[in-house]
């Protein structure tokens, strides 16, 4: 039972990392590889938070929008002129991260510091014990899974961006203003980065180089869940799911290796991924 | 067809300018064989140590360069087969002990896992159709899986402190110095010798246009593959150096992060050249060391933020950029370009095909769909040599898609087709090459940072396959392709790049790369659009010539009606994704039907 638990609250973990890579990549055709960096800044504005002494729930808003004035900054200066050359933009979205690392370490401190989690202790569940905030990730990621679903087909600017996704050419031609959707869009993926940071700061600790292995798992389920915020779910709780039960039944570092072996192999095999089917 | 002497070049001239040529790179590289032979005791020790590892450092940049700077693979794995040499010699080291007989075979294991997992990877990485964007993210797993291996290898592999304190070669930090120091340039001339080769281009040209390459019928998934096991090779040759000098292996020497670091140090000195590449991690890698001390965390964050600069302002890095403002002054004394003769090729069509078939080409319900859209339904002709068929019809009628299918295995849905009687069957574009099919595509399909010849020798490998260390200074062609260059004046602009051209002239080069390739079965889509009506003229008499002379069947994609009624021998008509009509210009012409499909409203049925 707890091993079910532990796979469903891994692929709300995973999907909420994953979701603004997701949508930087579906909109602007860009690998953001300072995704990892914009989650480290997510998880030490969580401390910064808490160590003010606020309420650990007001982490989150601020985490998103620390987030997306980065995103915001760094859209505007650096990516603008990489739209045209998809490669290029990820070696430069990588120097960007260790730019942020640094700062942050030059700034923060390069030791590992620990977060305040807003809930604590551990409720009884199916004849199991559970950690209480584990549990409550999964209501949270479906949060912002519904406000993204809300914003994309509900609002103005969904419809804009969804246009600029289907055939971006087309929609500038018909007034779109194509660049002002890039730069929200960049600025909605960091700051969602951010909120990911914080909401994984708990459960594990805060350093300057956290959001690596992040980066890494969420760029490969991005690779198989083609644009789809759907197809994103299903590839989280596949891949998730696999890797938690590596992680118990052989060690913990194969386990790690599970996303991107099996992302790897899915995409040689089945090239759209888990899109359409 | 006697030899055509083309150029006016004196026969002596092509020597001396290779003469030329090669002179200022056997300068520099006895000047640097010199420097690091004679440096080591002149320079502090550790100074000496720091350039030892910045020079094996060196030897890695030079693969990935090699792959990304030239051939377009963004590669985040390199660091893996390095790590895999260094780990041979450790493990090696560790638990067999060490000898020199032992120390050959640690390199020789080395080496062969590395080009063994290299195969493999690019087997996953470089199937053909696979996207740039793929390929790199399978270079970008590997250094992930072979850290975290060695990670979890315990005490066998060291796990996270790695191995230290085996015994290795007893020799002198001097004499490491210069080890490593004449590996560094031997690899550089070596490479630089390749890369300048006639078979070097062919990197240059899967960069600059990797489906023109295919349709080339050039095999760009092997030609990956083979370069991916040779720099594997190569990078594991320095990863055991590196072992054996430093006594120490740590999984870091295998990851991602030391992947990336190697494509910073590739980029900041300049990606498509050699010696930046190579001045680029000197450089950087041994300020590193000396500023690691006193501001190590200020120094990562400025080199990041050089990297970004670089990246977004300057994409080609320091060298070329300082390499164009120095040209700039010395303008004048730019040696000129080796001269260049053009010769007649023995004609040599379907060069490993059993002469021509019954048909150069036959379709038997040939079928495409697009989900539920049928493009194509059901395509039945045969075409024959000295035929000039043209494929008429409105927008939509599916006649770019047929195309495509012919020159293309994988392209149909259902169907058979045969090219000079060999079923193509699943075959990709290079292998229909093979069989015979010569693509020129709608737009102006060439390789903009090559030149004329350098395009036209890269069509060639099919049939001469290009030195790999040598460039010629004769540049065979088969006739036809001759007469389309000297027609259109390309034989002129021999040295200029491609992307110096005017459209006509890209048009005029693409077809002559096409006839070079000498096809049984040309096709053309819309090969005049965008061009004068002299040009215009002139690209429909050298198609007639080439029907007429060299038994060629062209199938041709063309809206200008006029145009079609002066060259076509035979005319079919698509709409909706069936032939409607088969038969002579005249018939198409006086045809009824034909009028109204153009005017629209008729219906495939209603003949």
């Amino acid at each position: 039972m707890t091993l079910l638990l532990d796979m469903l609250t891994t692929a709300a973990i995973l999907y909420g990392v994953a979701a603004g890579l997701l949508i930087v990549f579906g909109v602007m055709k860009i690998i953001n590889f300072a995704h990892g960096a914009f989650l480290t800044v997510g998880g030490y504005a969580a401390l910064l938070v808490t160590a003010m002494g606020w309420n650990p729930w007001w982490s989150l808003p601020c985490a998103f929008v620390v987030g997306a004035v980065c995103g915001m900054a760094v859209e505007r200066l650096v990516m603008r002129p990489l739209y045209s050359r998809p490669l290029d933009a990820i070696l430069a979205t990588w120097g960007l991260g260790i730019v942020i690392g640094q700062c942050i370490t030059l700034t923060l401190g390069r030791g590992v510091q620990f977060v305040q989690s807003p809930v604590t202790g551990a409720v009884a569940l199916f004849g199991t014990t559970y950690s209480e905030y584990r549990l409550l990730l999964v209501p949270v990621v479906l949060c912002v899974v519904a406000a993204l679903g809300w914003v994309l087909n509900g609002t103005r600017l969904g419809l804009m961006t969804r246009a600029v996704i289907m055939n971006e050419e087309l929609a500038r031609s018909l007034g779109i203003n194509s660049a002002l959707v890039r730069f929200a869009t960049f600025s909605v993926g960091a700051g969602l980065a951010g909120l990911a940071g914080a909401l994984i700061t708990p459960l594990s600790s805060v350093d300057p180089n956290m959001g690596v292995p992040w980066l890494v798992s969420a760029f490969m389920i991005v690779m198989v869940s083609g644009v789809s915020l759907v197809s994103l779910g299903v590839a989280c709780l596949v891949l998730g799911s696999a890797q938690v039960l590596v992680s118990s039944w052989a060690n913990p570092i194969l386990g790690g290796l599970t996303i991107v072996v099996l992302a790897a192999l899915v995409l040689r095999f089945r090239p759209e991924g888990f899109a359409r089917g | 067809m006697a030899d055509l002497p083309l150029s006016a070049a004196l026969p002596a001239a092509p020597l001396r300018t290779k003469r030329r040529r090669l002179a200022l790179p056997a300068l520099l590289t006895v000047i640097a064989l010199t420097l690091v032979l004679g440096a080591p005791e002149l320079l502090p020790t550790y100074l000496v140590n720091t350039l030892i590892r910045a020079f094996l450092y060196a030897a890695v940049a030079i693969t990935v360069d090699v792959l990304w700077g030239y051939t377009g693979i963004l590669t985040f794995g390199q660091s893996a087969f390095f790590g895999m040499g260094a780990y041979a010699a450790g493990l090696v080291f560790t638990h067999l002990g060490f000898s020199p007989g032992m120390a050959l075979f640690a390199l020789a294991a080395g080496v062969a896992v590395a080009m063994l997992v290299a195969a493999l990877l690019g087997w996953l990485a470089f199937y053909p159709g696979a996207s740039p964007l793929y390929g790199s993210v399978m270079t970008l797993v590997l250094p992930i899986v072979v850290s975290q291996l060695l990670y979890s290898g315990g005490n066998f592999t060291g796990s996270s402190s790695g191995l230290s304190g085996f015994e290795s070669f007893d020799l002198s930090i001097e004499a490491w110095f210069r080890i490593a120091g004449v590996f560094l340039v031997v690899l550089t001339g070596a490479v630089w010798l390749f890369v300048r080769s006639d078979g070097g281009k062919i990197l240059e040209a899967i960069r600059d246009n990797e489906q023109r390459c295919e349709y080339l019928g050039i095999n760009v998934s092997r030609v990956k593959v083979v370069l991916m096991i040779a720099c594997a090779g190569i990078a594991a040759v320095a990863g055991f150096l590196f072992a054996c000098v430093q006594m120490v292996v740590a999984p870091e020497y295998a990851g991602f992060v030391f992947g990336t670091e190697l494509l910073m140090w590739v980029a900041l000195g300049g990606r498509g050249t050699l010696i930046g590449p190579v001045l680029g991690t000197l450089v950087l890698d041994v300020t590193t060391s000396y500023l690691s001390g006193s501001l190590p965390f200020l120094w990562k964050l400025l080199s990041g933020l050089a990297f970004v600069i670089v990246i977004v302002a300057l994409p080609q890095g320091f060298t070329p950029a300082l390499w164009s403002s120095m040209k700039r002054w010395r303008r004048q004394a730019a040696a000129p370009l080796a001269a260049l003769e053009l010769q007649t090729a023995e004609p040599r069509p379907l060069a490993g095909l059993q002469g021509a078939g019954r048909h150069a080409l036959a379709l038997q319900d040939v079928r495409k769909n697009f989900g539920s859209l049928q493009v194509l339904q059901g395509i039945s002709f045969h075409a024959d040599p000295h035929e000039l068929l043209s494929l008429v019809g409105p927008n939509g009628a599916g006649k770019t898609t047929l195309m495509r299918c012919i020159a293309d295995g994988a392209e149909r849905s259902a169907g058979k087709l045969w090219l000079n009687d060999h079923e193509i069957k699943r075959a990709p574009p290079f292998a229909c090459v093979a069989l015979g099919a010569g693509r020129k595509f709608q737009n102006a399909n060439v390789f903009e940072t090559l030149t004329v010849a350098q395009a036209m020798r890269v069509a060639r490998t099919r049939h001469a396959r290009p030195s790999l260390w040598r460039r010629s200074a004769v540049l065979p062609l088969p006739a036809a392709a001759l007469q389309v260059m000297q027609a259109t004046g390309l034989d002129q602009h021999l040295n200029l790049p491609a992307s110096e051209l005017s459209h006509g002239m890209k048009q005029a080069l693409e077809l002559a790369m096409v006839m070079a390739l000498e096809p049984s079965v040309l096709l053309l889509d819309e090969p005049t659009a965008g061009l004068t009506k002299p040009e215009r003229t002139l690209i429909g008499q050298i198609l007639v010539d080439l029907t007429r002379e060299h038994a060629l069947c062209v199938l041709l994609v063309e809206h200008d009606l006029d145009f079609v009624r002066e060259i076509s021998s035979r005319v079919i008509v698509l709409h909706q994704g069936r032939i409607v009509l088969d038969g002579t210009v005249d018939e198409v012409v006086q045809s009824e039907l034909v009028r109204a499909v153009y005017a629209g409203g008729a219906h495939a049925g209603s003949s």
